[in-house]
């Protein structure tokens, strides 16, 4: 989306710097590779994951199909655990069209049990230098005039990814200074992710920490135990950055803009208008439609009734709560980016 | 043989050491129940049981979150594994099932399950575990394998719920009597029913209370015999 001789990269980096665009931009942190960038090409879903030109092709196809205003890679969560070396599943034999690639086996069951080296190679770790590629390629391909984003887990989300989850939550509260170290040195590794990221060509780094909600662990665990690690996370990468939470953060939304980031994202669970008071002033927020019970499940009529009633919300950018489910219709896309476009 | 007042105290600890999460209290408490001859179903149903219903709805207020329901389970199983040996046979209030339970392909989040799981273990249920990142087929299979009265169904994310009503589909194919259940944090209410499930459950509070309703309507469809 062009507007005023901007272009809609143009538009995303004025709105992270602080300047509110007119329309409301509409992109993602997150996944948001629709099948109709896949399909046509005669790839299956598994592909995109491990083929740095088809993830690059793929992360491109939504700007290009229908104006989303960015380009995001990698799709998948399990970047980070492959290159500390989990094993992953692709689903390449699943008889199901669209899975996720996940973690096969975790490193430890324990956080007693957990011990990890970072990779003093990190570039050549893992998909690692696959998505670095594909970057570099996405970058060349459409990052004169689109966004391009990437994200990393957050250091909790990721040790539920490496530690057995029941496990490290049980632990959060009764060790919390053994939990606090894993925090710290996983943080050490992301930050190194993101920064190779960037380099690459990314313009700006989402931290997704989807396990810190208050549908997990209490407003007073992320207080004590996840802020102090965003913190020092977010102060070793450059702006842009966003944090994004889904589940429910209404407890946590003033300690949010703590974190350091410059926009925050939040899904459908949260109240977009409540957000926008308690903490418009001090960061940006985006969000927060709901990417398959409304942008895949719903009727045109459904999307332009919670689009408008986000954008009267008052945020600064239209955000899915999710990574859009690959299967949306091109109608449905449509109508979301019309909505934006003549809302007044 | 335990008094009344005796009896009421021992399943009060039980209970308050399932919600306190004291698995050390709830240990005392079991080691009691049988040191003193009482009923080790009453003391499961009334004392642990209870403390976990108690734990449900504060979870449903926020005053609990996921680690400390991890940790209420904890206890509870430290007072399940010493009273369940000794529960007479034909005590489990008439209810006999079997029940098929895991986390759907793509999805390796298994805590809501575990304690879905925990319930109907509580109730006297044989629970068919297939653990997580479970194959569409698999489910079918192990329902028809072990003539299963109900399947339950876990996704956490919304990337793997879809594959829901394609499995309740292939299970209704071979078994159009069998009871689904369905539940994680992206799954709703309407889309359980969209689906055609028979039961849904939001969140963990819901999963432990929504176990319990199936578990009476199997009762009912499954009278004492």
């Amino acid at each position: 989306m062009a507007t005023n001789g901007k272009t809609s990269r143009d538009r995303v980096l004025d709105l992270f710097n602080g300047e509110r665009q007119h329309p409301t931009p509409v992109f993602s942190g997150m996944g948001n590779v629709t099948v109709h960038g896949i399909y046509p090409q005669g790839w299956r879903f598994a592909e995109i994951h491990t083929d740095a030109e088809k993830m690059a092709r793929a992360a491109a196809s939504t700007s290009q199909l229908f104006g989303f205003e960015c380009a995001v890679a990698p799709f998948d969560m399990g970047v980070e655990a492959g290159a500390l070396g989990c094993e992953i599943n692709y689903y390449t034999h699943s008889t199901q069209e669209i899975l996720y690639p996940t973690v096969q086996r975790k490193l430890a069951a324990t956080v007693d049990e957990f011990k990890v080296e970072i990779p003093m190679d990190l570039e050549t770790s893992g998909r690692v230098p696959l998505v670095l590629d594909a970057i570099r390629q996405l970058k060349a391909e459409v990052g004169d005039t689109v966004a391009i984003g990437g994200w990393v887990l957050g250091p909790f989300t990721l040790a539920g990814q490496l530690i057995e989850l029941d496990n490290l939550l049980k632990m959060s509260f009764k060790k919390t200074a053994v939990v606090s170290a894993i925090l710290d040195q996983l943080s050490g590794f992301l930050v190194q992710l993101a920064k190779l990221y960037r380099a690459a060509g990314v313009d700006y780094i989402t931290v997704r920490e989807m396990g810190a909600s208050s549908s997990v662990i209490s407003p007073r665990l992320f207080k004590t135990l996840i802020l102090p690690v965003l913190q020092s996370f977010f102060a070793a990468l450059e702006p842009p950055r966003v944090l994004h939470i889904c589940g429910t953060v209404v407890d946590i939304l003033e300690l949010m803009p703590e974190a350091g980031a410059e926009a925050i994202s939040i899904d459908h669970k949260n109240d977009a208008a409540d957000a926008v008071r308690r903490v418009g002033d001090k960061v940006l927020v985006f969000g927060n439609l709901d990417a398959y019970n409304v942008l895949v499940n719903g009727t045109p009529d459904l999307i332009r009734e919670n689009v408008t009633a986000i954008l009267d919300a008052g945020v600064d950018a239209i955000w899915p709560g999710c990574d859009i489910w690959p299967t949306v219709s091109q109608e449905n896309m449509k109508v979301l980016m019309e909505t934006v476009r003549t809302y007044r | 043989m335990a008094t009344t007042e005796q009896r009421d105290a021992i399943i009060e600890e039980l209970k308050q050491g399932v919600i306190e999460f004291d698995e050390d209290q709830v240990k005392a408490a079991a080691q009691r129940v049988l040191a003193d001859g009482m009923d080790a179903y009453d003391a499961i149903m009334n004392g642990l049981s209870a403390g976990m219903s108690r734990v449900g709805e504060l979870f449903a207020a926020n005053e609990y979150f996921v680690p400390e329901v991890l940790m209420c389970a904890d206890a509870l199983y430290a007072g399940l594994d010493i009273l369940r040996p000794h529960v007479k046979p034909g005590t489990t209030a008439g209810i006999k099932g079997e029940v098929v339970i895991g986390t759907v392909e793509g999805d390796i989040h298994d805590i809501g399950k575990n304690l879905v799981k925990l319930m109907f273990e509580i109730a006297g249920f044989t629970v068919h575990d297939l653990g997580r990142d479970v194959p569409l087929e698999k489910f079918v299979e192990e329902s028809i394998r072990t003539e299963s009265d109900m399947v339950c169904l876990s996704a956490m994310m919304t990337t793997t719920m879809i594959s829901m009503p394609k499995i309740i589909e292939l299970l209704r194919k071979k078994n159009p009597n069998i009871k689904v259940m369905v539940g994680g944090a992206p799954v709703s209410d309407d889309l359980a029913k969209r689906w055609g499930a028979d039961g849904y459950a939001a969140d963990a509070a819901n999963a432990l209370s929504e176990a319990i309703n199936m578990i009476d309507t199997l009762r009912d469809l499954k009278p004492i015999g």
